[in-house]
């Protein structure tokens, strides 16, 4: 108790300092949910019913509700669900998507990518209005149209390196001019001093030769420009300029397309997919979106981890056949994405190059692929004279695609810089997860452009494109001894390793990958963020073990031995291993300690098992296998970890994964086969837990992790900085192999279980 | 007689539970033993049949022969059900054996019904007088709004758009055991209530008949005169009007009341007025087993912890309310959400995770209730969870003893106490001890003894 009064108080300090609680995303989070709690608790009598709503006599054959409120309830079972579910998904950002009914949010956001991808207000209205059970809310279509009034008309262009903010209305961006930041970003030539003339150009009106992929709103969109009025502004301000032009502001949101096929400017690039890169049905839906009216739109593309998210952007590069920058977050994915291109892709080796500190590769021809890190380009400090150059040549050049993958682990200044620094005609963003706990999420928006496309998990799991994963928490009682010290005062700053080295969790852990490696022959990831978690696991257990100071061939080592050495089955990964490092063979996490109430995080992970191994039809909904991955989380009861713990899940749970509760791990009879058996052990565990520094005891920083670099910022701030250097991590530590030789003494047995919940795969076992 | 003491589980039972005298008064209307004789278990029925002409007693054993050996269970059911209904009357000499006769009065009233066969003490009125009778399922609809305006009126919910016109004594009758009314404190529902709420809708008419007659004393009604009105009104026909001149004081009293439950509609001509059985009373005498016609399910849970509950009725989102959040409320459908705090409120108020579970399994709706299982089971185990952890803590009533004049005096006393089984902790530094309360007459007495 004492314990959450002292957050409320915390959190409550925090909401007056908004700018420093904005990087403390676990506090903020806390402070937050009480708010909303109560918001809610008040609204919920008034706002919410909507039960005058008059229903449609066939309201049956229909297949969804819309709320005066944006809110929008799908049945999944409706004939019509597979229409409906494509144009709510152009149409509203999903709440939540488990397996009977889907939630859908309709906001102004949500609306500017259903503009952008070529729908019109009134067709969004009428399929809206067909859809659903009951006549439509008038404030729902009041808000159709207002959101929908000022959308498309304005779009910006990239012509010879120069930044054009174009409208076929010149009393459109006369508004926008009247506006501080954009008539301060305008540059003005010489002849028109005026500052009210526009240049006018004349543009054919477009007949898309690929009309046939179209459907008639989209058709309808291409609307013919006779003439169109424009003005040039700076680059630097351009994403001012887009943000002023937001819903938020002066509510002309920008469409950024770019008509590759008529740049006779900028040098093809000649790639073509290879025959055997064949696109899936959601990875031909999701190219379709950006390519609807035969130019290339800007926007993010959201498909869950391991469903194929780099075939998504080579087919896209190819698409465009125009230079093409690569963004990665780390090293090893810039290996893997420029193994992609080379895999899917005709491209020839000379015309695709690497840049990273280790790798500075020269690029060669008029025309290529670069594939860089967020970091390398958006480095402010001094380089290398090689380094230097390239960067010139990436400045310079004319982007055709701007390809950024995991656009959701970047925060908001990086790509800012990253997108003022280079000038690309198109932007394609790719991620699983669209969220943050700070919510810079909305950022992308204007950064990037809307959200064409997001896939939904569960259809990919019936369809056996992602493996169909059974996740668990393990619920692992504190010991006696481990909770006194966790509830002392003194020990805050331990409170984490004490509940991650609480030894019943490493004893549910040890069982957990003994089970798994011996019983089913799987391939096993352990992921801690805490080092000294991780180091004490990897060791204890003798396992190899990842994190963010292992070097970049130790990294290729160890991660070639996991895929094929039949010996390495289990690997210990640091949150290093969060982010597109790619291990196929791996179908089973167990999650010891996470970042906090991360729900990105969470995702993330899980995401290292989704891609799906064996044979298709043993995958589809009612095959052979029906759980071919699992993911464990493990958490010490009655701590923090619990609260996170939901916290967490909260994303995967919307996408309509299930987390079953476990509380019988490791099984009782299992005893001295497993670590941690006897009462001294477990106190010598304690005393170095204890004894170890409160720096060493902390979360592993990583400079690539966005998310963590605010955090750390803020542990600054609260003055509990965690170790910089992933080298703090190394700490001696000796082995106590002890067990058995002494008579048992104290037995800390887990508790008595009851078979009725007992694990789907341990009822075999011990039923 | 018959060993169990019986629950009045519908109306034959609470028939049964009448005094003698009362039920005898009541066999002498003709359509009471008919409408006893009717809901007899089948072989009841055949020996109250057989037994019809026979006046003298037919001793216990020679009726035992009437069946097979393997058919005694049901034999036995059968006469105890006759005797607790005193259609048969056990003929009692302790030292001979027993044997049972027919009740004359029941006897004499079934001769009479079969020879001169039986007519209502009225008659529909014709179409002439009445041309505006509603439909049938007008008349449905009707009854199902005034039963749901009683119930949400009776959970004292501010959902309730009207009152009926019960007294708030009345009302007070009914809630007895649904709501609990401590003092200065808003009456909150009862586990009992919780239970009512979810039995289906002939259950709870029942306890609500049941109820409204048990009370009647108090109102001066005789109760007999209630029962054998009611069962009056389950051989009308549903859907026609009958006058209401045709009614006594006390049955035209009890009218209205039954109108405020939807058993009947009441309308008003120009000169006459009439009542209109609904759907309601015509089922009131069958017994619940019977009854159980399934309904729909409505409610579909989701791994998410969401509830979507496909209802128009204002009480299933009242139901829902007690322990879900409920976020958007649709012309047919409720959305809630299971939540920790909304759970732990109804734990609070006595529900338990089984009955919650239950609920939302006996309710799931058509799409999912053939899945396995109906409700997924990371919320049952959750809700199961939740409830068990609120069960971590036990409460042992106990005392404090401090203060000891020496160390001698609180070692002997914590060995006393831990030979007594009820030493819960010991401080020896700071000497003191909580002991079990059971014990604490047994400490004091040690703790006074002379050293």
């Amino acid at each position: 108790m004492a314990e959450k009064g002292d957050r409320s108080r915390l959190s409550k300090k925090l909401k007056f300092s908004a700018k420093a609680a904005q990087f403390l995303e676990e506090e903020v989070d806390y402070a937050v949910d009480i708010q909303e709690s109560r918001h809610e608790r008040e609204r919920e009598a008034n706002k919410r019913d909507f039960t005058k709503l008059e229903l449609k006599p066939d309201h049956v054959n229909r297949p969804l509700w819309a709320c005066a409120d944006g809110r929008i309830f799908l049945e999944t079972f409706s004939p019509l669900y597979k229409q409906a579910y494509d144009f709510l998904i152009a149409i509203a950002e999903p709440v939540c998507r488990p397996e009977s009914m889907h939630e859908y949010n309709l906001t102004p956001h949500s609306l500017y990518a259903a503009v952008s991808v070529g729908l019109e207000t009134e067709t969004i209205v009428n399929v809206l209005n067909k859809l659903s059970k009951t006549k439509l809310p008038k404030e729902m279509v009041d808000f159709i149209y207002a959101s929908t009034a000022n959308y498309g008309k304005v779009k910006m262009v990239l012509k010879k390196n120069r930044y054009f903010i174009e409208s076929p209305f010149p009393e459109v961006l006369k508004t926008l001019l009247k506006d501080d930041v954009i008539s301060r970003a305008r540059i003005s030539s010489e002849e028109h001093q005026g500052g009210e003339a526009f240049s006018i150009s004349k543009t054919q009106g477009e007949v898309d030769a690929h009309g046939g992929l179209l459907d008639g709103a989209e058709l309808a969109a291409a609307a013919e420009e006779k003439e169109t009025h424009s003005f040039e502004i700076d680059p630097a301000q351009v994403e001012n300029v887009k943000q002023r032009c937001l819903p938020n502001a002066l509510n002309y949101p920008m469409l950024e397309e770019y008509d590759f096929r008529n740049d006779t400017v900028n040098p093809d690039l000649n790639m073509e997919l290879k025959p055997q890169a064949q696109p899936r049905p959601y990875q031909e839906k999701s190219l379709s979106k950006m390519f609807g009216n035969g130019r290339a739109r800007s926007g993010i593309i959201v498909l869950p981890c391991g469903a194929g998210k780099s075939l998504v952007g080579v087919s896209a590069a190819c698409r465009i056949k125009k230079s093409c920058l690569c963004l990665a977050t780390n090293a090893v994915s810039v290996d893997q994405w420029a193994f992609q291109f080379k895999l899917w892709s005709t491209i020839r080796d000379d015309q695709i190059c690497r840049f990273t500190s280790d790798n500075k590769e020269k690029f060669r021809g008029n025309a290529g692929v670069v594939v860089t890190t967020y970091n390398m380009v958006a480095f402010g400090g001094k380089r290398s004279e090689d380094s230097e150059k390239i960067i010139e040549e990436i400045r310079n050049r004319e982007w055709g695609l701007l390809l950024m993958d995991e656009v959701h682990v970047v925060p908001a200044h990086m790509f800012r810089k990253v997108i003022s620094i280079t000038k690309s005609h198109c932007k394609l963003g790719l991620t699983a997860t669209l969220v943050r706990e700070d919510e810079l999420i909305t950022d992308l928006n204007f950064l990037i452009g809307p959200k064409l496309y997001e896939a939904n998990w569960l259809d990919l799991v019936k369809g056996g494109f992602i493996a169909n994963v059974q996740c668990a928490e393990v619920w692992c009682p504190m010991t006696k001894e481990f909770f006194a010290e966790y509830l002392k005062r003194e020990n805050s700053k331990k409170k984490q390793a004490l509940y991650v080295m609480n030894p019943n969790k490493f004893r549910a852990c040890e069982f957990l990958i003994r089970f798994h490696e011996q019983q089913r022959g799987d391939k096993i990831i352990v992921f801690a963020d805490n080092l000294f978690a991780l180091t004490a696991y990897a060791k204890k257990l003798r396992k190899p073990m990842i994190y963010g100071a292992t070097s970049h061939q130790e990294r290729t080592r160890i991660l070639q031995a996991f895929k094929h050495s039949p010996d390495v089955n289990t690997i210990f990964l640091s949150k290093v291993g969060d982010n597109s490092i790619d291990i196929p063979e791996a179908n089973v996490i167990i999650q010891i300690s996470s970042h906090a109430g991360s729900r990105r995080q969470e995702a993330q992970r899980l995401g290292r098992i989704l891609r799906a191994k064996g044979r298709l039809q043993d995958r589809m909904a009612g095959g052979k296998e029906e759980y071919n991955a699992f993911f464990y989380s493990l958490v010490s009861t009655d701590t923090q970890e619990m609260y996170y713990s939901t916290k967490r899940q909260q994303f995967l749970i919307d996408q309509g994964y299930s987390f079953k509760v476990i509380t019988s791990l490791p099984p009782p009879d299992t005893g001295p086969d497993l670590s941690y058996h006897q009462l001294d052990e477990q106190l010598d565990l304690l005393s170095k837990v204890l004894n170890a520094g409160d720096d060493v005891v902390g979360l592993e920083q990583l400079e690539e992790d966005a998310d963590d670099i605010a955090l750390q910022k803020a542990r600054r701030s609260v003055g509990s900085m965690s170790a910089l250097s992933g080298a703090s991590g190394m700490v001696y530590m000796e082995y106590s192999t002890g067990h058995g030789k002494k008579p048992a003494q104290v037995q800390t047995k887990p508790k008595p279980k009851d078979p009725s919940k007992r694990h789907i795969l341990f009822k075999k076992r011990f039923g | 007689m018959p060993q169990v003491r019986i629950v009045a589980k519908n109306f034959m039972d609470m028939v049964a539970a009448l005094p003698a005298m009362k039920l005898d008064k009541l066999y002498e209307s003709t359509f009471i033993c008919e409408a006893v004789l009717r809901y007899l278990p089948p072989l009841a029925k055949k020996y109250a049949l057989q037994m019809l002409f026979i006046e003298s007693p037919v001793t216990a054993k020679s009726m035992e022969e009437w069946v097979l050996p393997e058919a005694l269970s049901k034999h036995r059911v059968a006469t105890d059900r006759l005797l607790q209904l005193r259609v048969f009357l056990e003929i009692g000499d302790r030292k001979k054996e027993a044997s049972y006769k027919m009740n004359p009065t029941f006897q004499r009233s079934m001769q009479k019904y079969l020879v001169q066969g039986g007519t209502l003490p009225r008659e529909p009125m014709p179409l002439s007088v009445t041309n505006r009778l509603p439909t049938l399922e007008d008349l449905e609809a009707y009854a199902n709004k005034q039963w749901e305006c009683f119930l949400l009126q009776l959970i004292n919910s501010s959902q309730a758009e009207r009152l009926t016109n019960f007294s708030t004594s009345m009302i007070k009758v009914f809630q007895r055991g649904i709501l609990s009314s401590r003092e200065n404190e808003a009456p909150r529902l009862t586990e009992n209530g919780f239970q009512f709420l979810l039995m289906d809708t002939n259950a709870q008419l029942w306890y609500i008949i049941r109820e409204y007659i048990t009370s009647s004393e108090d109102r001066g009604v005789d109760p007999t005169d209630l029962i054998s009105f009611l069962l009056e009104l389950s051989f009308h026909t549903l859907g026609e009007a009958y006058s209401m001149n045709s009614l006594t004081d006390v049955q035209s009293k009890a009218i209205k009341d039954l109108a405020d439950l939807g058993l009947v509609k009441l309308q008003q001509g120009r000169k006459e007025s009439w009542f209109i059985p609904t759907k309601l009373v015509t089922n009131l005498s069958v017994s619940l087993s019977d009854s159980s016609s399934r309904k729909q399910g409505f409610v579909m849970v989701e791994t998410n912890f969401r509830i979507y509950a496909y209802s128009t009725l204002k009480l299933h989102s009242e139901i829902l309310k007690l322990f879900s959040r409920i976020e958007y409320q649709l012309p047919n459908l409720i959305v809630g959400a299971i939540t920790k705090e909304s759970l732990y409120a109804a734990f609070e108020n006595g529900i338990t995770a089984e009955q919650i579970i239950s609920f939302l399994k006996q309710n799931a709706h058509p799409r999912v209730a053939e899945r396995v299982p109906a409700v997924p089971e990371n919320v049952t185990d959750q809700i199961r969870l939740w409830e068990t952890d609120r069960n971590r803590i036990e409460m042992i009533l106990s005392h404090l003893y401090e203060d000891f004049p020496s160390k001698e005096v609180f070692e002997a006393a914590s060995d006393y106490a831990r030979e007594l089984g009820g030493l819960l902790w010991e401080d020896s530094k700071k000497m003191r001890l909580i002991v079990n309360g059971e014990l604490h007459q047994q400490m004091r007495d040690f703790l006074r003894r002379p050293k």
